[in-house]
């Protein structure tokens, strides 16, 4: 690991100056996805901000909606009240993920910026687009079990990891930034990128934007919601396909639905088809059936995903045949 | 008083390993060390064209960068060195992740840093990965340690062809990774031509041996020392490249070195189990007699070492069978040298048991039953008992405890909400080598003993069950002995592996410690001052310290009193060469399974085991559990992924290789038939590996039972259930 500098930064201010300055810094949180990135050889940065002294680790009520601050940990926010309460896919989403010390030390900030476990990326003796643009990617014809059949490119089709991800785009989250360009607000649908041609870049982000919160709009689908995260383990694992789905119905009939997936696509993979397919229509075994199929449409196996797209449909029905109260 | 051996006491290491205070090779201080690092190769077929060390140079506090070029020259050792080549020695690349140059710098950030730097230029050839790439390619190779690779017992074919039922069906499993939590660590200090090692060895003696051999010193120049090992599972059981490098580099550089293999190397430096593919055909007559058992067997083998590791063993030993023909094929391919991985015997048991399974069903006869009927206590190599005797007891303890009786075998019968229920079985075999060993007690002044042993505790409770056998042959309490290991300076023992250190060291220990205490004996019934002065040694007891006269206890001494009047220690030694053996038991165990999901989850798990006499219930315990959970992880989850055109290892890390976590451990009972093995000193046999064995095959049996699916391929993941 190459020598770097340590700053930590005082204000959100600092931070967005100490990182902006500086080509090669970044911020740490909790260090659990930078801390390997850097050791592996994966990442190398010559300064590192630590942000942990910003008073960001609220979690409060606004007019409509909950914040949450970028610096609170995954175990807090996954155990709160007002998350198991209102967010439910939320509170299934973080509490299924890593472990308990993970989670103690993780950030929902860092969470949403984790990069892919694709074992070529994080291996520097291998070659990859994500690491080395231009390089290749021999994940396409490799070992390609865990990767995606979604928003993939010829460059590109390392799945994206974070199961919290998967839920707040379920929730129309908005993500909240400062930077060296002033404040924004993101919708979460807007804030990873597929890989394209620039499977590099992996959100909006610029140099030194410093996510200081989120805000999740209180709904009824989003306190109707879900999460269903199937692996090869019991635990510790990322997820090999998952399910976010909030669901509000009147009666039999679907009246707001949102529908997400994790493990199967190089984003946070949300389907306006497959709600679509279930807006307004009675819930049942085929509608359900038609939303999976939506769900997957256009999807490219791989030699050892293929199992996949299968695999999604099922935990689709699963989760909606629950929620839904369906049988 | 109730004997000491088989009592469950606590590891007498296990306060200094919770708190920080056991130190393992990579925690060794000494004072003025530089780091070493590896940079490894990225190809696996080819050779080293140029090698451009210049950046790595100018990175400050870089003390020196070998290459092949630059390296000390070494004597590739012969067997059991594993390799078969010693990296750094030439261009030619064997496999991904071969060492190509070795770094010295004053901190390990340093270090690699400047191995990250090194430009190194290859010409490149197509490396073949898998089983699947080189078809036609297997052969068979020579004779090994463990005898020839083929087996013909009697008439196979005329056995296939007189059987009422046949199963034919092919069984495979893929590389398998040891990953113990401590990775290998050496820490290599030379002072004048004596060369000191701390090392993280399931084998001080071998390291000893092989280092001199490559380095071309004798070998009582170099100490080995390990006194604590956070695992092995066979992964440093032999003596691997980086440990001949670094003792190599330290002599040159006349400085203190220390290697620490990252995680990642750990896949490429200390073996694995390789991808094993079994073709298994049994047979049997109508009452369940087995007629022929036939196991053609392909495994990978290394472009540089063709010993065979997944040994077959099983297919002739575990069951009673005139007809058997057992084959052990392998081919080269450009991957790292396989290596014995806990249980060897295990892979090619899985495939029997799984047939045996299919048999049972194209029998309609109970699994339990089928075994019993075909159970022996007879070698057919040469007829005589293995210790296989008490196998029957162990299938009645487990299946007993597990309520194996209640099972209705057709397949999925057995439903709980979304989740399917199955129970299956398997038998469990291992066998144990024979290791010379020797041990010196000491009774000192204070009435304390220290005793010693140049063997290894690589987790399993060696220093524990090794103070109990001191402490009982003594009549000493446990608190009154003290036990010591992994430095050859002690006594010699074999290596801890081949599930052998308990039934070979203990025999030494137990000899040594009562010759030192017959010493005592005789020094007492010498001295005119002992109230035992003049009495027949033979009536002489000991007990918790003091020595009695068997029919009047009221003459009585003590160890402290005759030694301190004595006025030096008394010591003693013992030498023992144990007979090697086979441990046998039997696990089952109960699966759910959520058919839509294709989602397994392990439940409950019962055993039973004949393991001689148990030294210690709870260590012994601790050794059903591993293997157990291990299983879990065997059956469902363990697989190392190789990419098929680089031959890297795509999940080196714990993240990606996924052994089971504690969420995936079942509820799990251990039974012991607790009878002791007459051909010890104090009744034991091996036993460290038997326990898995036949879990990845039960486990199977159980979702085959659950869900009418029978998959051969291990490891069952959910896409294979759907
Ligand atoms: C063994 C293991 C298993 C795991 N399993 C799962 C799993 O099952 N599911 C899952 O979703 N995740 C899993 N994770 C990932 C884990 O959730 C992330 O590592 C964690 O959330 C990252 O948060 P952090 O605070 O530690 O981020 P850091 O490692 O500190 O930072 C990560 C990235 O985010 C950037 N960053 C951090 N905070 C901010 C901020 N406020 N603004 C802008 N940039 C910021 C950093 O610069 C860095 O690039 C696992 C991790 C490990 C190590």
């Amino acid at each position: 690991m190459k020598n770097f500098e340590y700053a930590r930064a005082n204000n959100p201010a600092d931070a967005v100056r100490l990182v902006g300055d500086r080509p090669g810094a970044t911020f740490i949180a909790g260090g659990t996805d930078l801390l390997n990135l850097m050791k592996d050889g994966a990442q190398t940065h010559d300064r590192i901000v630590d942000v942990n002294g910003l008073a960001l680790t609220d979690i409060s009520h606004g007019n409509g909606f909950l914040r949450v601050g970028a610096l609170a940990r995954m175990a807090d926010v996954g155990a709160h009240r007002a998350v198991r309460e209102k967010f439910p896919v939320v509170s299934q989403a973080l509490l299924a993920s890593a472990s308990p010390q993970v989670r103690n030390m993780a950030s929902i900030g860092g969470n949403l910026l984790q990069r892919t476990r694709c074992g070529y990326f994080r291996d520097t003796g291998s070659a990859c687009n994500k690491r080395i643009p231009g390089s290749g990617c021999p994940a396409i014809d490799g070992e390609n079990r865990g990767h995606a059949v979604l928003g993939v490119s010829d460059h590109c089709i390392a799945a994206h990891p974070s199961d919290l991800a998967v839920s707040l785009i379920a929730v129309d989250a908005v993500v909240l930034t400062n930077g060296p360009h002033g404040e924004r607000r993101i919708p979460f649908g807007d804030f990873h990128l597929a890989p394209g041609d620039t499977p590099e870049r992996e959100n909006v982000l610029t140099h030194g934007e410093l996510i200081v919160g989120l805000e999740l709009p209180l709904t009824p689908a989003a306190a109707k919601s879900q999460y269903l995260k199937l692996r090869d383990r019991a635990t510790f694992e990322f997820a090999v396909v998952s399910v976010a789905a909030a669901l509000d119905l009147r009666g039999r009939t679907v009246n707001d639905v949102r529908l997400a997936f994790g493990g199967i696509a190089t984003k946070p993979w949300r389907s306006t088809d497959a709600e679509a397919v279930l807006r307004g229509r009675a819930l049942d075994t085929a509608t359900i059936d038609a939303a999976g199929r939506a769900a997957v449409h256009g999807a490219i196996p791989r030699a050892h995903n293929a199992f996949k797209i299968d695999l999604v449909q099922r935990a689709l029905s699963r989760v909606l045949h629950e929620l839904g109260g369906v049988r | 008083m109730s004997p000491l051996i088989g009592r469950a006491v606590p590891r007498v290491d296990g306060h200094a390993k919770v708190t920080g205070g056991a130190r393992y090779a990579a925690d060794t201080h000494v004072p003025g060390v530089t780091y070493g690092t590896l940079a490894t190769s990225t190809i696996a077929r080819g050779t080293i064209t140029t090698i451009d060390t210049t950046l790595a140079q100018a990175v400050p506090g870089v003390i020196a960068v070998f290459t092949h070029l630059t390296m000390p020259r070494l004597v590739t050792p012969p067997s059991p060195y594993p390799k078969g080549f010693v990296p750094l020695q030439d261009a030619t690349i064997h496999h991904n992740g071969q060492p190509v140059a070795y770094v010295v710098a004053q901190t390990l950030e340093q270090a690699q840093e400047a191995a990250a730097l090194i430009d190194v230029r290859y010409h490149a050839e197509p490396a073949k990965v898998a089983i699947d790439d080189a078809p036609g390619e297997e052969f068979l190779p020579p004779p090994g340690p463990e005898g020839p690779q083929e087996f013909v017992h009697g008439d196979p074919a005329a056995g296939l062809a007189n059987a009422h039922k046949k199963v034919d069906a092919t069984y495979s499993s893929p590389v398998h990774h040891h990953n113990p939590i401590e990775t290998s660590a050496t820490v290599a200090v030379w002072d004048g031509d004596q060369l000191t090692l701390h090392e993280s060895t399931q084998s001080i003696s071998l390291t000893q041996q092989i280092v001199a051999q490559a380095l071309s010193v004798p070998q009582n120049t170099i100490r080995v020392l390990t006194p604590f090992l956070g695992g092995g599972f066979g992964s440093k059981a032999p003596v691997w490249p980086h440990t001949l490098l670094t003792a190599a580099v330290a002599r040159q550089l006349r400085k203190p070195v220390k290697l620490v293999l990252t995680r990642a190397q750990m896949y490429t430096s200390s073996g694995h189990r390789a991808e094993f593919r079994q073709q298994v055909t049994v047979g049997a007559a109508k009452d369940g007699t087995l007629t022929a058992i036939v196991n053609i067997s392909n495994q990978q083998l290394s472009r540089t070492e063709q010993r065979v590791f997944n040994t077959s063993e099983s297919s002739w030993m575990v069951y009673g069978c005139p007809n058997i023909h057992a084959k052990q094929l392998g081919v080269r391919l450009d991957l790292p040298t396989p290596h014995f991985m806990r249980s060897p015997e295990g892979p090619a048991l899985v495939g029997l048991e799984m047939a045996l399974d299919e048999l049972s069903y194209e029998l309609g006869m109970d699994p339990v039953a089928l075994r019993l009927k075909n159970y022996t206590d007879l070698n057919p190599e040469n007829g005589q008992k293995i210790g296989n005797q008490n196998l029957p007891e162990c299938l009645k303890l487990a299946g007993d405890a597990f309520g194996w009786s209640r099972r209705n075998p057709t397949p999925r019968s057995m439903r709980d909400g979304n989740e399917l229920i199955g129970w299956g079985m398997a038998t469990e075999a291992h066998s144990y080598h024979a290791r010379a060993s020797s041990a010196w007690v000491q009774i000192d002044t204070d009435g304390h003993a220290l005793a010693r042993c140049g063997t290894q505790d690589i987790g399993t409770g060696t220093y524990t069950v090794m103070t109990q056998v001191t402490a009982e042959a003594l009549g000493m309490p446990m608190n009154s002995v003290r036990f010591e290991l992994g430095d050859t300076n002690f006594p010699a023992a074999g290596f801890s592996a081949a599930s052998v250190t308990v039934s070979s060291v203990s025999g030494s220990v137990d000899k040594a410690a009562r010759a030192a205490r017959d010493a005592v004996i005789a020094l007492a019934v010498a001295d005119p001052h002992s109230p035992l002065h003049g009495a027949a040694p033979d009536r002489i007891v000991t007990e918790h310290g003091f020595l009695f006269l068997t029919d009047d206890r009221t003459r009585r001494d003590s160890y402290q009193g005759v030694v301190s009047r004595h006025g030096k220690p008394v010591e003693a030694t013992g030498s023992f060469l144990n007979v090697p053996g086979y441990t046998t038991g039997a696990s089952f165990i109960e699966v759910r399974v959520d058919p839509w999901l294709g989602r397994v989850r392990v439940t409950r798990a019962v055993a039973a085991y004949d393991i001689g006499r148990v030294m210690n219930h709870r260590t012994a315990r601790s050794q059903v559990l591993g293997g157990m959970i291990w299983g879990v992880g065997y059956a469902l989850t363990e697989h190392t992924m190789i990419d098929r055109h680089t031959a890297r290892i795509v999940n080196p890390n714990l993240s990606g290789y996924l052994v089971p976590v504690n969420a995936d451990a079942p509820k799990i009972e251990a039974f012991f038939v607790d009878k002791p093995d007459p051909t010890s000193p104090v009744g034991a046999k091996g036993f460290g590996e038997a326990p898995i064995t036949g879990v990845p095959a039960a486990i199977s049996n159980a979702i085959y039972h659950a869900t009418g699916r029978r998959i051969r391929d291990l490891p069952i993941t959910q896409d294979k259930l759907l």
